[in-house]
């Protein structure tokens, strides 16, 4: 099990795939692990793409850092795997609070990437996701990591997802409830209380983006996406159909193939950003849809949108 | 040697041997916190936080008589030297870097606190199938998810204001704790065939 070294903290991470191929870099949600994309290294590696995985300091078999631990040494810990990749065209992408390290990462080092996918990811923090971190981060507090996942959970997932296993959650939670300290998933809450929003910043991502954001995602909603789209020149914002804020997990064959295209377009050339609405295919393979012409992608009932 | 108590017997319960190694050291860490916290707590509370501290005192004590109550002692020849050693890592360290040594001397008491709620999680050895209904499964449970509460003291206390200016002193005392305490509770459970696993 390999690891880099950011000053006296260890962090661990994985390479799967062709040494000299284009490379896919993956970074975990809040409560999560490397092994958790263990179906993308999978999909990535059969479609010729080198896959990296870690764990974020204070995650998984990483070190954690037992007080103090920062956004920007989060960046630094991703600048060093990156390094690890040589000089060939480099993807980045991340899940919810990996996914605005990704950003971080873009808007600092930019010219070390070929293309950038935030997925259910945010630059600011509205009212509603400010409170609803609160909340979650007193819920960490008061009833430990898995009452934590209790209210994720419900969350982050789809009925569909939820029902089978409903009479064993407990297995379900189990891993991540080992694999999760308190202390360490507060230190990485906490990183949020001196947070300034990444807005202004934006536009200097000149990347080729994907956007993705799952349709019924009330933690991170469509609002907090479209000021990516908005903001960001080329870029494209794609809804994954019936998806709750952790569809990476929920539908791995979508995401990975529609990550794939993503870097597939771009080194082809093809990718052209133009700030468009799609909506992913259901399955993996599928047509991607223009989001209906005159139609706000805003709303969740079929509103026209203003005039343009 | 395993990452999980074991083999549980056909009820589900720990074996006692395990069950006494893991609760004597529990025992000896939140006892010596309550005494410390005891000590350091006045007769006639001053500050709105020393509440914290008199809540402080009455929860590890709670801790140490739960254990007493629902473990299967059995003797353990090892715990002789081994509670030496475990009394003598509990002795209060002032923080070194802080000039100021009652501040020290508190901090070295909350970096001791933290990296006990913090870095020992007895209720993660217990494997899946453990009897949720057996005492001192429950426990252990217990005690973890009050460590957590507990915790929120000694991390509002580090990372409050008066010890901003000293931030690195805290953090090179704090993570000496954790690598100190997670030393002493690896061997403790070596010695009764488990391994800790890292994270």
């Amino acid at each position: 099990m390999p690891f880099l070294s950011h000053g006296s903290y260890r962090i661990r991470y994985e390479l799967d795939g062709p040494a000299n191929a284009p490379a896919y870099v993956l970074v975990n949600g809040l409560t999560q692990y490397a092994e958790l994309w263990a179906a993308y290294r999978e999909a990535l590696v059969a479609r010729q793409f080198r896959v990296a995985t870690f764990d974020l300091l204070g995650q998984g078999e990483s070190d954690k850092p037992a007080l103090f631990i920062s956004q920007d040494d989060q960046v630094a810990a991703l600048h060093l795997l990156v390094d690890e990749l040589g000089d060939g065209p480099i993807f980045l992408a991340g899940i919810s609070f990996g996914g605005l390290i990704a950003l971080r990462y873009a808007i600092e080092h930019g010219e070390r990437l070929a293309g950038l996918a935030p997925m259910s990811c945010f630059a600011e923090l509205p009212p509603q996701l400010f409170l609803l971190g609160n909340a979650l981060r007193t819920a960490l507090i008061l009833g430990g990591t898995s009452y934590l996942q209790d209210l994720l959970l419900p969350m982050n997932v789809s009925d569909q997802w939820l029902g089978p296993v409903l009479d064993k959650l407990d297995s379900v939670k189990r891993q991540g409830w080992l694999v999760n300290d308190v202390y360490a998933l507060q230190n990485l809450m906490e990183s949020f209380l001196d947070f300034r929003p990444l807005t202004s910043q934006l536009s200097s991502i000149t990347l080729p983006t994907m956007i993705l954001n799952g349709e019924f995602d009330f933690l991170t909603p469509r609002a907090v996406h479209e000021t990516l789209r908005a903001e960001i020149p080329n870029s494209a914002l794609v809804i994954i159909q019936r998806a709750y804020h952790a569809f990476t997990l929920e539908k791995p064959a979508l995401t990975a193939d529609l990550l794939a295209r993503f870097a597939e377009d771009v080194l082809a050339g093809r990718w052209q950003g133009n700030k468009a609405v799609w909506i992913a295919p259901e399955e993996a393979g599928g047509e991607l849809i223009a989001f209906p012409a005159g139609y706000d992608h805003l709303r969740a009932i079929p509103v026209q949108g203003p005039a343009t | 040697m395993s990452e999980f108590f074991g083999p549980l017997d056909p009820q589900g319960r720990v074996p006692p041997h395990q069950q006494t190694r893991v609760a004597a050291f529990l025992t000896s860490a939140h006892g010596a916190l309550a005494r410390q916290f005891a000590f350091a707590l006045p007769a006639k509370l001053a500050s709105a936080w020393q509440t914290e501290l008199n809540a402080q005192v009455y929860h590890e004590a709670e801790i140490v008589s739960l254990l007493l109550r629902a473990t299967s002692w059995v003797p353990d020849l090892a715990l002789g030297y081994l509670s030496m050693s475990w009394e003598t890592a509990w002795f209060p360290q002032p923080a070194e870097g802080i000039p100021d040594q009652p501040l020290a001397r508190a901090v070295g008491l909350a970096t001791l606190a933290h990296a006990v709620h913090a870095g020992i999680r007895p209720a993660a050895l217990l494997p899946r199938e453990a009897n949720a209904d057996d005492p001192f499964v429950m426990a252990l449970r217990r005690i973890e998810l009050e460590s957590g509460r507990l915790l929120q003291a000694q991390i509002l206390f580090l990372k409050g204001p008066e010890l901003l200016p000293h931030r690195d002193a805290v953090s090179a005392a704090l993570e000496h704790r954790h690598v100190e305490i997670r030393k002493l509770w690896t061997s403790a459970l070596e010695g009764v065939g488990i391994v800790v696993h890292k994270s």
